[in-house]
């Protein structure tokens, strides 16, 4: 194939490119790794994908992940479950609106990462203050996309259906719930991302227990492979988790295309 | 005309909006008073802002009238009657996440249809608009003018007494609106309703109503009702008779003179400081 036919097909298939691109990226930290970085700082991935069965036979690493994984569960589904409550009454009631927005954007806007110590000083080192640091960081986005998403619906349908004679519960249930699914799980992609930005940020700025001690651990013996071993399985855990949420909102958006 | 054959009573009605004195009061409807007799086609036409769409919402419970009253068969109207009155909105009043016939199955879940008859009588409306082919679509598949049939549809399937419908073809091109008003004139020839139609069209009012309401200016109030006495079905030859065209002559010259009140009233306002 010439190098224009090349280019050409994959200017078709970008779907081509993408895993070519990501083996490329693989490649150059393979060759860095191997031949030009000092080995106490950057180990190449086959060393480190080779390391995974060891770091899961670490006594505490798999307790630490399930620990971990299960704050960021628990978190989320506290996220959501404020953001649903507050968004839907912020979104739906005019005062609300007016008293509780600006406040909530306020909050929203605060770089949380200066609190962390509040939230181990009143929370603890254990997984209660990763888990609230977690949901201060997942629910703001849930908020305030479930709010732009119940406003913008529009008037008429709200008198379509109480023309022909919706109950307050039909209206919500047909009318402002379908109509707030696309946003609310885009709400739920944002609030992920910050959840795994909240429980991970906790979990490694504890460095007595839990992942923290681990990174901390694995930092201070220069054993990057392991460090980097840890590191991809949390990345793997948030890619994830992110891709199932994404699944889920393009799932429920479909008539919108 | 004997009392009960009136299927409408619009008494000494008024509606404003705001409060005198306001910025943005205004007084859209004033002391106006119309009789719409059970199986008639009404047809409203005024000057943009008269106050057609108010009177619509109130004959259907969307807005209380702020003095007279209003009532349907002898009820008086406080809030939507959705087993009475069923309602075709100039925008499209579809819900974009239904499909065709989840919107019209809808409107009868709202209207409490119990669920085995909502199947049939789905497929009947949409039968009956030309949409059957379409009833898994969702709205966004359709083009505007099929969107307005299918939102008949919807109105149609609740069998209610009394349509009221507000520009329901306003949004669409003239052709269009031709051959629906065509399907309209038969479909509804077919059926015992009455019914009130917003239009700014004098073709369209004079091809589908019985009378046509001719508003004045705003506050508005009832100029003049003029009757349209030609059975229904209308045929499409009826456009090109000598009758319509008087008809549609006399009812410009009604309209003419409130329009340009209207635009004279609103140049005024707007040179005001
Ligand atoms: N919700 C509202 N708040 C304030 N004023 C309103 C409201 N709705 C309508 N009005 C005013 O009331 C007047 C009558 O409105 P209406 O919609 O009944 O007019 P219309 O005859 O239907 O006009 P069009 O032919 O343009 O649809 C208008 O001047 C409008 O500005
Ligand atoms: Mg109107």
């Amino acid at each position: 194939m010439s190098g224009a036919a090349l280019k050409r097909t994959l200017l078709r298939h970008p779907g081509l490119a993408r895993p070519a691109v990501v083996a490329g990226m693989f490649l150059a930290w393979e060759i860095a790794a191997r031949w030009w970085i000092d080995p106490a700082f950057l180990s190449p991935p086959s060393k480190v994908v080779a390391s995974l069965g060891e770091l899961f036979a670490t006594k505490g690493v798999p307790a630490a992940l399930r620990i971990t994984l299960w704050e960021l569960g628990v978190a989320f589904a506290i996220s959501v479950v404020i953001g649903l409550v507050v968004g839907l009454s912020v979104g739906l009631s005019r005062f609300a609106n007016r008293t509780g927005m600006p406040i909530i954007l306020l909050l929203y806007g605060i770089p949380q990462i200066t609190i962390l110590p509040l939230f181990i000083l009143y929370f603890g080192i254990g997984p209660p203050s990763k888990i609230a640091f977690g949901v201060t960081h997942g629910m703001f986005p849930i908020i305030v996309t479930i709010v732009a998403g119940v406003q913008n619906i529009k008037p008429i349908l709200m008198t379509a259906a109480h023309s022909m004679g919706a109950s307050r519960w039909q209206i919500f249930r047909w009318v402002i719930f379908p109509h707030m699914i696309p946003s609310f799980f885009a709400g739920m992609r944002l609030g992920m991302t910050g959840v795994l930005l909240g429980v991970l940020l906790a979990e490694l700025y504890v460095s007595t227990a839990g992942i923290g001690y681990y990174t901390q651990l694995f930092t201070q013996s220069f054993n990057p492979t392991m460090l980097l071993a840890l590191v991809s399985v949390l990345a793997g855990m948030a890619i994830v988790l992110n891709e199932i949420v994404r699944r889920a909102e393009i799932h429920f958006g479909r008539w919108r295309s | 005309m004997s009392a009960d054959s009136t299927a409408i009573r619009v008494r000494d009605v008024s509606h404003q909006f705001g409060e005198p004195g306001d910025a943005q009061f205004v007084q859209a409807l004033q002391n106006t008073s119309l009789d719409i007799v059970r199986g008639e086609l009404m047809c409203l036409i005024g000057p943009s802002g008269c106050g057609k769409s108010t009177l619509l919402n109130m004959i259907g419970g969307l807005l209380t009238p702020t003095t007279g009253a209003v009532a349907v068969h002898d009820k008086p109207v406080r809030g939507p009657l959705p087993h009475d009155i069923a309602f075709v909105f100039q925008e499209n009043a579809l819900f974009p996440w239904c499909t065709i016939i989840e919107n019209i199955k809808l409107g009868m879940v709202f209207q409490g249809v119990p669920k085995s008859e909502q199947e049939p009588r789905a497929r009947k409306a949409l039968e009956a608009v030309g949409l059957k082919g379409f009833m898994s679509h969702y709205p966004a598949q359709l083009s505007g003018g099929m969107r307005q049939r299918a939102a008949l549809a919807r109105a149609l399937s609740l069998e209610t007494g009394t349509l009221l419908m507000d520009e329901p073809f306003g949004a669409l091109d003239e052709q269009t609106r031709m051959v629906l008003g065509e399907d309209l004139s038969v479909l509804l020839s077919r059926t015992e309703k009455t019914i009130v139609f917003v239009t700014h069209s004098l073709g369209e009012a004079v091809f589908l109503a019985d009378r046509v309401a001719v508003f004045s200016a705003r506050p508005g109030r009832i100029k003049e009702i003029i009757a349209i006495d030609e059975p229904h079905p209308r045929k499409p030859a009826f456009v090109t008779t000598e009758k319509f065209a008087k008809l549609r002559n006399s009812l410009y010259e009604l309209l003419h003179e409130e329009i340009r009140k209207t635009v004279d009233q609103s140049a005024a306002m707007g040179a005001a400081p």
